[in-house]
Formats: structure tokens, sequence, C-alpha cells
């Protein structure tokens, strides 16, 4: 038998950088929440971010997509480049960026509407036609389909919440993004809609770069090829193969707190 | 100090392990007593108390299990447990060692070759499972290389014996009642000294599960 380096085969592929954050730094009002930072993030693999609480993992995972921008007091300083480009530069549309760098939420948030006109947003922020493979596309890529073929008209409110979470994610890829962002999205499920999503992770990452962050150690372990440790006052303490940070982190600290003997 | 119960028990295996390294080293010595003495009755009383080594295993077998599966530890947890489990199964072969030696107490006849000095072979062994027992509960990482290097000469030394005895296995050929009479009389020695050379040998192995336990380096491994 032969046991590849790494969880998975994409291990073996070559890291080619899509997102990369130079100096990335950001402040609420007086608060620094993540400091300089300075990261590239590979390209269809999948990076979980961990930290404990406050330590400036979501800022982060915001501020690859600009929705720190929707906030008042917030202040972004350095580069994050997306395929080369600074996405903080004047002439960059953070509405067409976000169609590009897509996001999901800790709880699953469909529109009070049909499963079809919930895929169908995605499709219409994209300008694309919504057609019926259009929106079976998105539901399959998204391992919906086959539990909903048959009531694309009823409210999305009526799945269960795991099932709600997968048509977010089907929502967020209609577009047809590069990147995925999630933001805790399994924390509010329970354990097999978990391993459905994570799965699909798995299987979203064959397509996509997928960011996720997580507060759940093990879920990291599990399904990512990389890992970034934040810890608290928003400092980038270790980057690197989730297998190596796992086994053998590089730091002290990174040690303590994935061991749970932090603070 | 977050997690206290798993801290505790991380702890308790440590301990545990070492003290069935204690029991182990402890069942090494009455063997080569009773190989020395050629006293049968120490002897059996080493392959009688085999079972408990055998218990001592299985419990900790169990905990590692318990603590992979309930606990997932990581990082230098991790390779403490998998380093500890990989351990115990060296201590386990070890005892089982000792009772093949108690077994050849009353009959490895070493006094036709005084100059195979089996017990201070067994001694060399011994030493080398007790040093690599106390790398272990201090992370000593100068101490696994030593092992390892040090058992270039009990392996030396229990090649001259096995040697010695072959060549004159060798020398009665053609008269086979003196082959048939001497290898009686001296294949016990060789068991002997082969079963030490692998004591020697699964000290080594626990030298180098220390030695990646404490900083991820598998030089030693194979």
């Amino acid at each position: 038998m032969e046991i590849e380096a790494g969880r998975t085969g994409r291990a073996a592929r070559p890291d080619t950088p899509v997102l990369e954050a130079r100096g990335l730094e950001v402040h609420y009002g007086d608060d620094h929440a993540l400091q300089p930072t300075t990261v590239d993030i590979p390209q269809k693999q999948v990076t979980a971010i961990i930290g404990p609480s406050g330590c400036g993992k979501s800022t982060f995972l915001r501020s690859i997509n600009r929705m720190n921008d929707l906030i008042d007091v917030a202040r972004v300083e350095g580069e994050l480049r997306f395929r080369g480009k600074n996405v903080y530069d004047e002439d960059v549309d953070p509405v067409a960026l976000r169609r590009r760098i897509g996001m999901v939420f800790q709880k699953p948030n469909p529109f009070p509407k049909s499963i079809r006109e919930n895929v169908a947003y995605g499709l219409n922020v994209q300008g694309k036609e919504v057609t019926d493979e259009a929106v079976e596309t998105a539901l399959r890529r998204a391992a919906l389909w086959e539990e909903v073929e048959g009531k694309l008209d009823s409210s999305g409110l009526d799945l269960s919440g795991g099932q709600q979470q997968r048509l977010c994610i089907a929502r967020a890829i209609a577009p047809d993004p590069e990147v995925i962002l999630m933001d805790e999205p399994a924390s509010a499920l329970d354990p097999i809609a978990t391993s459905k999503v994570e799965d699909l992770i798995d299987d979203l990452a064959e397509e996509y770069t997928v960011v996720i962050v997580t507060h759940n150690m093990q879920q990291a372990a599990r399904i990512s090829d990389k890992t970034a440790v934040f810890l608290t006052g928003g400092e980038l303490v270790e980057f690197g193969d989730t297998n190596e940070v796992f086994e053998n982190p590089e730091h002290q600290a990174v040690e303590d707190y994935i061991t749970g003997k932090f603070g | 100090m977050a997690r206290t119960e798993y801290q505790r028990r991380l702890e308790a295996l440590r301990e545990e392990v070492l003290r069935m390294g204690e029991v182990v080293r402890e069942r090494l010595d009455i063997a080569l007593r009773a190989l020395a003495e050629r006293n049968e009755e120490l002897g059996r009383e080493v392959i009688e108390r085999d079972a408990e080594v055998n218990e001592l295993y299985l419990d900790l077998e169990r905990e590692c299990m318990d603590l992979i599966a309930l606990q997932q530890p990581v990082a230098g947890d991790l390779r403490f447990v998998t380093a500890s489990f990989k351990i115990i199964t060296d201590l386990e072969r070890i005892a089982d060692l000792a009772t093949n030696l108690g077994e050849y107490a009353g009959r490895a006849k070493h006094e036709i070759y005084p100059d195979i000095d089996v017990i201070h072979i067994g001694e060399r062994a011994t030493e080398a499972l007790a040093e690599a027992m106390t790398a272990y509960a201090d992370e000593d990482v100068t101490t696994c290389y030593e092992i390892a290097r040090r058992d270039d000469g009990i392996d030396d030394l229990c090649e001259r014996a096995s040697e010695l005895v072959i060549r004159d296995l060798i020398d009665t050929e053609g008269n086979n009642a003196e082959t048939e009479r001497l290898f009686s009389e001296v294949s016990r020695l060789l068991l002997a000294v082969r079963d030490l050379e692998r004591v020697g040998d699964h000290a080594v192995n626990i030298a180098a599960r220390t030695l990646y336990m404490i900083e991820s380096d598998d030089e030693l491994i194979y």
C-alpha cells in the first residue's frame, strides 16, 4: 500500500499562491485587531485558520474579500493580493470582488424564499442567466441536489440546519467564485450535518480555494491542507502543512494552544 | 493550565510506562541470575510471572487507545502517546525474551565456553534498557544516541560468541556423534546470546522512539 504524505492527494500539488497577504493589518478604532500579517494562501487547497476567541482569525478572513469595509471604524493597512492585485487598490470594486471571493457564514442564512430563488440570487449577482441547469449544477456541487430535487419551489427555511448551510454554500458557489471563505460553517450543525459539510469542503477544494475559520481544532486537522494559527493579540504565529502543525509545531505557544495548555 | 484531567492522565501514563520498565528490568535481572546460577526454580519464576507483564501491557495499550480516541492528543502530546504505545510493545517483548532465558537457565552450558561471558552481555543489555527508560523519563536526547552507539558493542560481543561456537561445530564436521553432543550442550547458550542481543535491540528501539517523542527526530528509527 502506498501512503501519501499529507491528508489528501492535494498535498502533493505545488503551492501556487492565490491570496498573498503582505503586512496586512486591521484596526477597529483603537483596537489593533490584526497585527501585520504576511502569508500565502495556496490555490485549490483547504486552509484552516485556528486560534482562541479574539485572536484576529475572523478579522483576517473578512479582510480577504473586504467585508471589513462594512464596519465604519475598521482601518486596513498593508496589502492583500488576489491573483497579484491588491484588493484594497482604489480601482477595485468590492462587490465584484465578493463575486470572485464568496463567503459562507456561521449561521445558515438562506433568504426567506424558495430553494431555487436562493441559488438564483447567486447566479444573478454574477449576471448569469438563471437556468434550471445552472441551479442544478450549483446544488449538485453543494451536495444538496438529491435531497431537494423535486421541491425547488419550497422555502429554503423549511430545510434542516445542515441542508440550509449547504444551500448557502450552493448560493456562494453559484457565481463560480475562485475562493470560498467560510466562517465556522459547521459550528451550528449536529455531527451528521457537520460530516456532510466537511465532505463537501473536501470536494469543493478540487475546484476552489477554501479558507475556513474554525473553533474546532479536530475539524481543522481533519479537513485542511494548510493551517494558520493566530494567537491572542491578532498575531499569525504559525502557518504550515496541517500535519506538521498538529504533529510538530514550530512554536511553543502553538504547541501549548493546540494541546490545551494555553492560558 | 487547562484540561487538567487530560494532563493528569498523560502524567499517569508516563508513570505507568516507567513502572512497566522497572518490572521488566527486574524480570531480566532475575532471568540472568537464574542463568548464571543455573537455577531452574528462579527461571520458572520468570516464566510464571510473565502474565503480570502481559496484563500491564494490555492495560497500557488500552489507556493509549483511550487517550487517542477520547482526548485527541496533538503535537508533543501525540508524540508522547504514540512513543509510549510503541515502547510498551518493546518492553513486553523484552519480558518474553526474559522468559526464554528463564527456560534456558538449567540447561545452558556456558562453562564449556569460559570465554563467552553471557552474564556480562546480559548486564550490558539490561543497562541499555535501564538507560533507555531513564532517557524516556528525563527526555534526554544525548542518552538516546549513546544507547544506539553502544549497542554496536553488544552486537559485536554476541557475534564473536556465536562465531566461536559455530566454528567448533563446523570443526566436528564428519563426526556426527560429536556434532550432536556439542550442539545439544551449546544450543541453549547460542539462543541465550541471540535473545540478549535482541534485548539490546529493543532498548535501542525504546531510545529511538524516545528521541522521536522529544524532538520529532526519526534518525534512530531503523
